[in-house]
Protein backbone atom coordinates (compact mmCIF):
# COMPACT_ATOMS: atom_id res chain seq x y z
CA UNK A 1 0.00 0.00 0.00
CA UNK A 2 1.45 3.57 -1.11
CA UNK A 3 0.92 6.43 0.81
CA UNK A 4 -0.59 9.01 -1.63
CA UNK A 5 -0.53 12.90 -2.08
CA UNK A 6 -3.78 14.01 -4.94
CA UNK A 7 -2.57 17.37 -6.19
CA UNK A 8 -5.08 18.93 -8.96
CA UNK A 9 -6.97 22.06 -9.42
CA UNK A 10 -10.10 20.31 -10.44
CA UNK A 11 -12.87 19.11 -7.65
CA UNK A 12 -13.98 16.45 -10.00
CA UNK A 13 -10.37 14.57 -11.04
CA UNK A 14 -9.08 14.81 -6.91
CA UNK A 15 -12.23 13.44 -5.98
CA UNK A 16 -12.16 10.44 -8.87
CA UNK A 17 -7.90 9.90 -8.52
CA UNK A 18 -8.37 9.42 -5.30
CA UNK A 19 -11.24 6.73 -5.37
CA UNK A 20 -9.41 4.86 -8.25
CA UNK A 21 -5.98 4.61 -6.09
CA UNK A 22 -8.46 3.77 -2.62
CA UNK A 23 -9.37 1.21 -5.41
CA UNK A 24 -6.19 -0.13 -6.46
CA UNK A 25 -5.26 -0.70 -2.22
CA UNK A 26 -3.59 2.28 -1.40
CA UNK A 27 -4.20 5.25 0.83
CA UNK A 28 -4.47 8.54 0.46
CA UNK A 29 -2.84 10.87 2.63
CA UNK A 30 -3.45 14.37 1.43
CA UNK A 31 -4.90 16.09 -1.29
CA UNK A 32 -3.99 19.90 -2.52
CA UNK A 33 -5.66 21.65 -5.14
CA UNK A 34 -2.75 23.99 -5.87
CA UNK A 35 0.94 23.92 -5.99
CA UNK A 36 1.65 26.03 -3.10
CA UNK A 37 -0.46 23.65 -1.00
CA UNK A 38 1.44 20.48 -2.19
CA UNK A 39 5.24 22.12 -1.48
CA UNK A 40 3.57 22.98 2.43
CA UNK A 41 2.08 19.40 2.40
CA UNK A 42 5.68 17.45 1.23
CA UNK A 43 7.87 19.79 3.69
CA UNK A 44 5.67 18.35 6.74
CA UNK A 45 4.87 14.80 4.93
CA UNK A 46 6.43 11.97 2.86
CA UNK A 47 3.86 10.81 0.76
CA UNK A 48 5.77 7.89 -1.54
CA UNK A 49 3.67 9.00 -4.65
CA UNK A 50 2.81 12.01 -5.70
CA UNK A 51 -0.28 12.62 -8.57
CA UNK A 52 0.00 15.91 -10.22
CA UNK A 53 -1.84 17.65 -12.25
CA UNK A 54 0.70 19.27 -14.80
CA UNK A 55 -1.54 22.37 -15.32
CA UNK A 56 -2.57 24.52 -12.94
CA UNK A 57 -3.84 28.22 -12.10
CA UNK A 58 -0.58 30.03 -10.23
CA UNK A 59 2.26 27.93 -9.83
CA UNK A 60 2.53 25.14 -12.69
CA UNK A 61 3.12 21.68 -12.10
CA UNK A 62 5.94 21.64 -13.35
CA UNK A 63 7.88 24.01 -11.12
CA UNK A 64 5.98 22.15 -8.38
CA UNK A 65 7.51 19.17 -9.77
CA UNK A 66 11.40 20.79 -8.80
CA UNK A 67 10.34 22.81 -5.78
CA UNK A 68 9.04 19.24 -4.09
CA UNK A 69 12.48 17.18 -5.73
CA UNK A 70 14.85 19.92 -4.37
CA UNK A 71 12.83 19.13 -0.64
CA UNK A 72 13.64 15.62 -1.33
CA UNK A 73 14.50 14.07 -4.49
CA UNK A 74 13.59 10.72 -3.17
CA UNK A 75 9.86 11.40 -3.97
CA UNK A 76 7.82 9.62 -7.20
CA UNK A 77 5.60 11.95 -8.91
CA UNK A 78 3.08 10.57 -11.75
CA UNK A 79 2.15 13.65 -13.94
CA UNK A 80 -1.28 14.27 -15.14
CA UNK A 81 -2.12 15.76 -18.35
CA UNK A 82 -4.29 16.72 -21.31
CA UNK A 83 -1.87 17.35 -23.65
CA UNK A 84 -1.40 14.78 -26.67
CA UNK A 85 1.38 16.88 -28.42
CA UNK A 86 3.70 18.97 -26.23
CA UNK A 87 6.84 19.00 -24.93
CA UNK A 88 5.47 20.03 -21.60
CA UNK A 89 5.67 16.21 -20.75
CA UNK A 90 9.66 15.78 -21.79
CA UNK A 91 9.95 18.66 -18.96
CA UNK A 92 8.63 17.17 -16.37
CA UNK A 93 10.58 14.01 -16.87
CA UNK A 94 13.23 15.82 -17.37
CA UNK A 95 12.87 17.67 -14.32
CA UNK A 96 12.38 14.53 -11.81
CA UNK A 97 8.41 13.12 -12.86
CA UNK A 98 8.91 9.32 -12.88
CA UNK A 99 5.86 9.01 -15.61
CA UNK A 100 2.57 10.75 -16.64
CA UNK A 101 -0.69 9.61 -17.99
CA UNK A 102 -2.61 11.41 -20.70
CA UNK A 103 -6.24 12.22 -19.76
CA UNK A 104 -9.04 10.95 -19.32
CA UNK A 105 -7.70 9.40 -15.93
CA UNK A 106 -8.98 6.05 -15.69
CA UNK A 107 -8.10 3.33 -12.82
CA UNK A 108 -6.31 1.46 -15.41
CA UNK A 109 -3.82 3.77 -16.14
CA UNK A 110 -3.12 4.57 -12.92
CA UNK A 111 -2.75 1.25 -12.13
CA UNK A 112 -0.19 0.79 -15.45
CA UNK A 113 1.87 4.19 -14.12
CA UNK A 114 2.20 2.79 -10.25
CA UNK A 115 2.86 -0.46 -11.73
CA UNK A 116 6.24 1.14 -14.20
CA UNK A 117 7.48 2.72 -10.71
CA UNK A 118 6.70 0.11 -8.13
CA UNK A 119 6.83 -3.07 -9.72
CA UNK A 120 5.38 -4.93 -6.90
CA UNK A 121 2.34 -3.51 -7.61
CA UNK A 122 1.63 -4.22 -11.14
CA UNK A 123 0.81 -8.29 -9.87
CA UNK A 124 -1.39 -7.66 -7.15
CA UNK A 125 -5.07 -6.10 -6.68
CA UNK A 126 -5.69 -6.06 -10.44
CA UNK B 1 -14.37 30.78 -53.18
CA UNK B 2 -14.64 34.13 -51.37
CA UNK B 3 -13.16 35.24 -48.49
CA UNK B 4 -15.10 33.77 -45.24
CA UNK B 5 -15.29 30.76 -47.65
CA UNK B 6 -11.51 30.36 -47.40
CA UNK B 7 -11.58 30.83 -43.75
CA UNK B 8 -13.90 28.15 -42.76
CA UNK B 9 -11.74 25.86 -44.57
CA UNK B 10 -8.54 26.88 -42.56
CA UNK B 11 -10.24 26.54 -39.77
CA UNK B 12 -11.26 23.60 -40.33
CA UNK B 13 -8.42 21.67 -41.86
CA UNK B 14 -5.89 22.72 -39.22
CA UNK B 15 -7.41 23.88 -36.22
CA UNK B 16 -10.88 22.45 -35.52
CA UNK B 17 -10.83 19.28 -37.44
CA UNK B 18 -8.86 17.43 -34.63
CA UNK B 19 -11.06 19.10 -32.02
CA UNK B 20 -14.16 18.20 -33.67
CA UNK B 21 -13.54 14.30 -33.79
CA UNK B 22 -12.12 14.77 -30.52
CA UNK B 23 -15.52 15.68 -28.64
CA UNK B 24 -16.70 12.91 -30.38
CA UNK B 25 -14.74 10.32 -29.52
CA UNK B 26 -14.66 11.28 -26.16
CA UNK B 27 -18.55 11.18 -25.92
CA UNK B 28 -18.83 7.37 -27.30
CA UNK B 29 -15.70 6.00 -25.55
CA UNK B 30 -15.83 7.56 -22.13
CA UNK B 31 -19.93 9.03 -22.06
CA UNK B 32 -21.00 6.26 -23.59
CA UNK B 33 -22.95 9.47 -25.88
CA UNK B 34 -23.34 8.74 -29.62
CA UNK B 35 -22.93 12.19 -31.82
CA UNK B 36 -25.84 11.47 -34.11
CA UNK B 37 -25.37 14.56 -36.33
CA UNK B 38 -22.83 17.79 -36.71
CA UNK B 39 -23.47 20.95 -38.09
CA UNK B 40 -21.76 22.63 -41.00
CA UNK B 41 -18.83 25.45 -39.99
CA UNK B 42 -20.32 28.90 -39.99
CA UNK B 43 -18.76 31.94 -39.69
CA UNK B 44 -21.94 33.71 -37.75
CA UNK B 45 -21.44 37.79 -36.99
CA UNK B 46 -22.30 37.05 -33.16
CA UNK B 47 -23.04 34.30 -30.90
CA UNK B 48 -24.72 33.20 -27.81
CA UNK B 49 -23.35 31.16 -25.54
CA UNK B 50 -25.10 28.82 -23.73
CA UNK B 51 -25.20 28.79 -19.89
CA UNK B 52 -23.18 25.69 -19.46
CA UNK B 53 -19.77 27.17 -21.11
CA UNK B 54 -16.19 26.83 -20.70
CA UNK B 55 -13.80 28.58 -22.36
CA UNK B 56 -10.24 28.10 -22.98
CA UNK B 57 -7.25 30.03 -24.45
CA UNK B 58 -4.61 28.82 -26.47
CA UNK B 59 -0.99 30.68 -26.27
CA UNK B 60 2.02 30.42 -28.37
CA UNK B 61 1.86 30.85 -32.11
CA UNK B 62 -1.81 30.00 -32.44
CA UNK B 63 -4.09 32.30 -30.58
CA UNK B 64 -7.79 31.25 -30.30
CA UNK B 65 -10.69 31.59 -27.10
CA UNK B 66 -12.22 28.41 -27.95
CA UNK B 67 -15.65 27.98 -26.14
CA UNK B 68 -17.95 23.93 -25.57
CA UNK B 69 -21.17 24.83 -24.44
CA UNK B 70 -23.32 22.16 -23.00
CA UNK B 71 -27.58 21.58 -22.82
CA UNK B 72 -28.30 20.78 -19.12
CA UNK B 73 -29.52 17.52 -19.63
CA UNK B 74 -25.85 16.67 -21.80
CA UNK B 75 -24.07 17.86 -19.03
CA UNK B 76 -26.55 16.23 -16.20
CA UNK B 77 -25.65 13.03 -17.99
CA UNK B 78 -21.40 13.10 -18.07
CA UNK B 79 -22.08 14.47 -14.18
CA UNK B 80 -24.03 11.00 -13.89
CA UNK B 81 -20.63 8.94 -15.46
CA UNK B 82 -17.84 10.91 -13.94
CA UNK B 83 -19.60 10.11 -10.48
CA UNK B 84 -20.19 6.45 -11.47
CA UNK B 85 -23.60 5.91 -9.26
CA UNK B 86 -22.01 8.02 -5.87
CA UNK B 87 -24.39 10.33 -3.91
CA UNK B 88 -23.69 13.65 -3.36
CA UNK B 89 -25.47 16.06 -1.63
CA UNK B 90 -27.36 19.38 -3.80
CA UNK B 91 -25.16 21.15 -1.83
CA UNK B 92 -22.11 19.98 -3.80
CA UNK B 93 -23.66 19.21 -7.22
CA UNK B 94 -23.52 22.62 -8.14
CA UNK B 95 -19.11 22.53 -7.96
CA UNK B 96 -19.44 18.96 -9.47
CA UNK B 97 -21.17 20.21 -12.31
CA UNK B 98 -19.12 23.05 -12.55
CA UNK B 99 -16.01 21.11 -12.17
CA UNK B 100 -17.41 18.03 -14.78
CA UNK B 101 -17.95 20.87 -17.74
CA UNK B 102 -14.55 22.63 -16.86
CA UNK B 103 -12.95 18.81 -16.85
CA UNK B 104 -14.57 17.34 -19.87
CA UNK B 105 -13.25 20.68 -21.66
CA UNK B 106 -9.85 20.82 -20.86
CA UNK B 107 -9.61 17.11 -21.68
CA UNK B 108 -11.10 17.26 -25.34
CA UNK B 109 -9.04 20.67 -25.93
CA UNK B 110 -5.99 19.23 -24.94
CA UNK B 111 -6.15 16.24 -25.95
CA UNK B 112 -6.87 17.46 -29.45
CA UNK B 113 -4.96 20.90 -29.75
CA UNK B 114 -2.33 20.43 -32.57
CA UNK B 115 -0.24 23.45 -34.20
CA UNK B 116 -0.63 23.53 -38.40
CA UNK B 117 1.59 26.20 -38.51
CA UNK B 118 5.19 25.42 -37.02
CA UNK B 119 4.82 22.67 -34.62
CA UNK B 120 6.19 24.87 -31.87
CA UNK B 121 4.05 24.18 -28.62
CA UNK B 122 0.14 25.29 -28.42
CA UNK B 123 -0.56 25.61 -24.69
CA UNK B 124 -4.27 26.01 -23.21
CA UNK B 125 -5.17 28.14 -20.44
CA UNK B 126 -6.81 26.71 -17.75
CA UNK B 127 -10.79 26.86 -18.33
CA UNK B 128 -13.02 28.93 -17.19
CA UNK B 129 -16.64 28.74 -16.97
CA UNK B 130 -19.12 31.29 -17.79
CA UNK B 131 -21.63 31.63 -14.84
CA UNK B 132 -24.49 33.19 -17.35
CA UNK B 133 -25.24 32.90 -21.08
CA UNK B 134 -23.53 35.69 -23.05
CA UNK B 135 -23.84 37.19 -26.40
CA UNK B 136 -20.48 37.60 -28.16
CA UNK B 137 -20.26 40.34 -31.23
CA UNK B 138 -17.51 39.68 -34.07
CA UNK B 139 -15.76 42.99 -34.07
CA UNK B 140 -14.11 43.33 -37.39
CA UNK B 141 -10.74 42.67 -36.98
CA UNK B 142 -12.06 38.95 -35.07
CA UNK B 143 -13.65 35.70 -36.57
CA UNK B 144 -15.70 33.21 -35.34
CA UNK B 145 -16.57 29.49 -36.17
CA UNK B 146 -19.09 27.76 -34.53
CA UNK B 147 -20.10 24.41 -34.79
CA UNK B 148 -23.07 22.24 -33.10
CA UNK B 149 -23.03 18.78 -31.95
CA UNK B 150 -26.30 16.57 -31.11
CA UNK B 151 -26.74 14.30 -28.99
CA UNK B 152 -30.27 12.53 -27.24
CA UNK B 153 -29.40 14.25 -24.42
CA UNK B 154 -29.07 17.54 -26.19
CA UNK B 155 -26.11 19.41 -28.01
CA UNK B 156 -22.28 20.88 -27.64
CA UNK B 157 -21.43 24.08 -29.21
CA UNK B 158 -17.96 24.53 -30.00
CA UNK B 159 -16.66 27.80 -30.93
CA UNK B 160 -13.50 29.07 -31.68
CA UNK B 161 -12.54 33.05 -31.64
CA UNK B 162 -9.57 34.42 -33.50
CA UNK B 163 -8.07 37.33 -34.85
CA UNK B 164 -8.71 37.71 -38.49
CA UNK B 165 -5.23 39.19 -39.39
CA UNK B 166 -3.58 35.80 -37.69
CA UNK B 167 -5.72 33.55 -40.48
CA UNK B 168 -5.00 35.45 -43.10
CA UNK B 169 -1.41 36.10 -42.58
CA UNK B 170 0.27 33.34 -40.23
CA UNK B 171 -2.47 30.68 -42.18
CA UNK B 172 -1.58 32.14 -45.54
CA UNK B 173 -5.29 31.58 -46.75
CA UNK B 174 -5.42 34.14 -48.92
CA UNK B 175 -2.38 33.18 -51.15
CA UNK B 176 -3.88 29.06 -50.99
Amino acid sequence: MLNILVVDDSMIMRRNIKKYLTSLGHNIIGEAQNGEEAILFCQENNPDLITMDISMSGISGIEVVQKIKELNSDFSIIMITAYGKNSLVKEALQSGAKGYILKPVSEENLYESIGKIYPKYSNTTK
Amino acid sequence: MNDEEKVIHTYTKDVLLPIIKRVKTYLYDEMNIDVFNTSEITCPKNIHLKKNTVMIGTTGSIKLIITLGFDEELLNKMVETFLDGENISEFDLSEVRDSVACEVTNTIIGNAIDNPIDNSDIYITPPVLVCSAKTLNKEKNSKFAFITFITKYGEIELTAVGPKEQFENELKFIEN
